[in-house]
């Protein structure tokens, strides 16, 4: 067990790795001169040449990938071109915004998505199913901002139910038009996996044993069904909580939530190298991170993943 | 359902023409394929079918509700004879050889008849009607969603090729040969995978841009935004193709490849390849979905094509100031409603496929 769990986490740092160096050749090598980029195209060559040897520019490619490297390592992301602040720290102040929504969303469409999908399970091909299974596809269908907008305008606009933007330190119903917006897509895609699964298992004999020993149907649908039909359930919640933290960006912006998401969009707006790399970075090592804690809590639950 | 099967053992029908057999049969999938049928459809004959040319100005009309109705002259364009000068107007009435009229802000004036596009009232002066209203150009959202059709689209195709090439062959490389390569090649897959693909997209997106700018390439916005979103959507398909390889592999066929001595290529591309086609068809139509919604998204941080016609997403975002205003939140909407129903369309089509090429389905 040690070894296995042991060797996860070298292979998610070597994965780590690969994304910090990814990120690094992306932002340095391509995009031109970071120097010019803070100075401005006006600025005389003198003081872009200084800024290079300030910043480390003028040495060799690997030297400053070294730097950068050991500079990471101590949790220090440079700091932002348009607001000379420090990255790590101006990610970490919005991080608890969007773990909050993400977190939430993930609560909502899990408990939901799982409940429609056992409903549309129990009848198949009925109309409720088509109904329900013709929803979901359109709720991953939609594109967030599609969504957002559209939901703006109905409650916020049009009802006023909901305020249309904000945080809620000025209460806690700023939260429910971003939670549900970014819900929809993992619910629809919870939904359509628990019901396909749930057919799997409802096919089985034991269910048949089940029927003809009495049980009565939620009791074959929770209690022998449901229990049977949860590993792939589990699997897509688990690969979505590792990216939703990304799904939040446009989401963000539309109901301007202080989260990550926001500090990306700005970031790229503004052409804020630094903070560009320090979000997507960030988004990735939580993947990752996330993505380890899944597998480890996988092996610990389930005795046949060590082996393969 | 056995009767399916006996036919299919007297026909011989080949894989593709069972799945287009039942495709047809299936609803969703055909109301997927009817939409996308209808999307390209518009896509190819936007010029024709436009009410408008989705680029001329009438700044007179802009910002017009749904259904509005304007009252237009229509006067020579000495710099080009096909697009006619468009006078908004509230009346007017021919005198001899004058046209007289009251402009738009009330002001009287004169046109010479022979200044007229067209000898006759008919032909010079129209009451042009812009069902889905205009933008703050004056443009015509109706003729403006219509050719978005065909960026969004093409652009959707075109980086789910790229993305399609990429997967394959890397996916390809590592079911076959397996071992280390398969160990390299699925690390870079992970690596890829750890990153938000939007973010992604928009970061190479920003690194093309500039290596154009600096190098001097002759990339416009087309290209940088379809190679930036194929580029960072590849993952997907690799690991499908990985996965059908690794099973494909031991089928006495690929053997008797080896034993007659064809090359890893050949075996690959001929052999094997043609027997994974299904899912890759099923991943590559909800590709072309998410390719169409990053697009869009690309032009909320200003990356989005906008020349010489705009996509959808710029449509939205162009749009999105209007959204509370009660009589141009169409301008965000209308676009909103084209890429869900293409991307609706695109998936229904794909849930189709997944049932046609399910072989557990064929069975039954």
């Amino acid at each position: 067990m040690t070894f296995f769990i042991l060797r996860k986490i070298l292979y998610a740092a070597s994965v780590l790795l690969g994304v910090i160096t990814t990120t690094f050749v992306i932002t340095y090598v391509l995009p031109g001169d970071p120097a010019r980029l803070m100075l401005g195209q006006r600025a005389d060559p003198e003081s872009v040449a200084s800024l290079q040897r300030q910043l480390g520019l003028d040495r060799p490619l690997w030297e400053q990938y070294g730097s950068y490297i050991a500079k990471l390592a101590k949790g220090d992301m440079g700091r932002s071109f348009s607001t000379n602040r420090d990255v790590m720290g101006s990610i970490l102040e919005r991080f608890p915004a969007t773990a909050l929504l993400s977190l939430s969303a993930m609560a909502l469409s899990t408990v939901i998505g799982i409940l429609l999908g056992i409903i549309a399970a129990a009848r198949p091909n009925s109309w409720l199913d088509t109904a329900l299974m013709s929803t979901a596809l359109l709720g991953i269908s939609l594109p967030s901002f599609v969504v957002g907008t559209m939901f703006l305008l109905l409650f916020g606009v049009t009802l006023r139910w909901t305020p249309i933007s904000g945080y809620i330190d000025t209460g806690w119903n700023h939260l429910l038009l971003p939670m549900i917006t970014l819900a929809l897509r993992p619910l629809s895609v919870i939904a359509r996996v628990t019901r396909s699964s749930m057919l799997e298992a409802l096919s089985q004999d034991y269910i048949r044993t089940a029927r003809a020993k009495g049980a009565s149907v939620p009791s074959i649908l929770l209690r022998h069904a449901l229990r049977n039909a949860l590993n792939p359930v589990i699997t897509t919640i688990s690969s979505w909580l590792a990216g939703l933290l990304a799904g939040t960006v446009f989401i963000e912006y539309i109901f301007n939530w202080p989260g990550i998401g926001m500090v990306a969009l700005d970031a790229i707006l503004k052409l804020d190298y630094p903070m560009i790399q320090g979000t997507v970075q960030f988004t990735a090592i939580i993947f990752v991170l996330v993505n380890l804690l899944v597998d480890v809590t996988y092996a610990f639950l389930d005795p046949k993943v060590k082996l393969s | 359902m056995k009767k399916t099967s006996a036919k299919v053992m007297q026909t011989g029908e080949s894989v593709g023409q069972l799945a287009w057999k039942k495709l047809r049969r299936h609803r969703a999938g055909s109301i997927g394929m009817i939409i996308v049928g209808l999307l390209t459809l518009i896509a190819i004959t936007a010029d024709i079918i436009s009410p408008f040319n989705p680029v001329s100005q009438v700044l007179e009309y802009s910002l017009k509700p749904a259904m509005f109705r304007g009252n237009a002259l229509h006067v020579k364009n000495p710099s080009n004879p096909e697009l006619p000068i468009v006078i908004p107007i509230k009346e007017f009435h021919q005198q001899g050889d004058s046209v007289f009229y009251v402009d738009f802000s009330g002001r009287a004036d004169a046109q010479p008849l022979i200044a007229m596009h067209g000898t006759s009232a008919q032909e010079f002066h129209s009451r042009p009607l812009y069902i889905l209203g205009t933008d703050a150009f004056g443009r015509d959202l109706l003729s403006r969603v219509l050719h978005g059709a065909r960026i969004s689209l093409v652009v959707g195709v075109l980086s789910q090729a790229l993305a399609l090439l990429i997967g394959i062959v890397l996916g390809a490389t590592a079911g076959y040969f397996r071992g280390k390569t398969d160990g390299i090649i699925m690390w870079v897959c992970n690596v890829v995978w750890a990153f938000p693909t939007i973010l992604l997209a928009i970061l190479f997106s920003i690194a093309l841009k500039t290596a154009n700018d600096a190098f001097g390439f002759s990339l416009d916005a087309f290209w940088q935004t379809f190679i930036a979103i194929g580029i960072s959507s590849w993952v997907d398909i690799a690991r499908v193709v990985r996965g059908q390889f690794f099973s494909l592999r031991e089928m006495e066929y690929v053997e008797a490849t080896r034993a007659l001595g064809y090359g890893a290529t050949r075996t690959i591309f001929r052999h094997i390849l043609p027997n994974a086609l299904g899912p890759i068809i099923v991943l590559s139509t909800a590709g072309i979905a998410s390719a169409v919604i990053i697009e869009a998204s690309f032009s909320f941080v200003g990356l989005g094509i906008q020349k010489p016609q705009p996509s959808w997403g710029i449509l939205i975002f162009d749009g999105y100031g209007y959204i509370s205003n009660p009589d141009n939140w169409g301008l965000a909407v209308f676009p909103s409603i084209a890429i869900a129903l293409a991307v609706y369309g695109f998936n229904l089509l794909g849930d189709g496929l997944n049932d046609a090429f399910d072989p557990k389905s064929l069975r039954r």
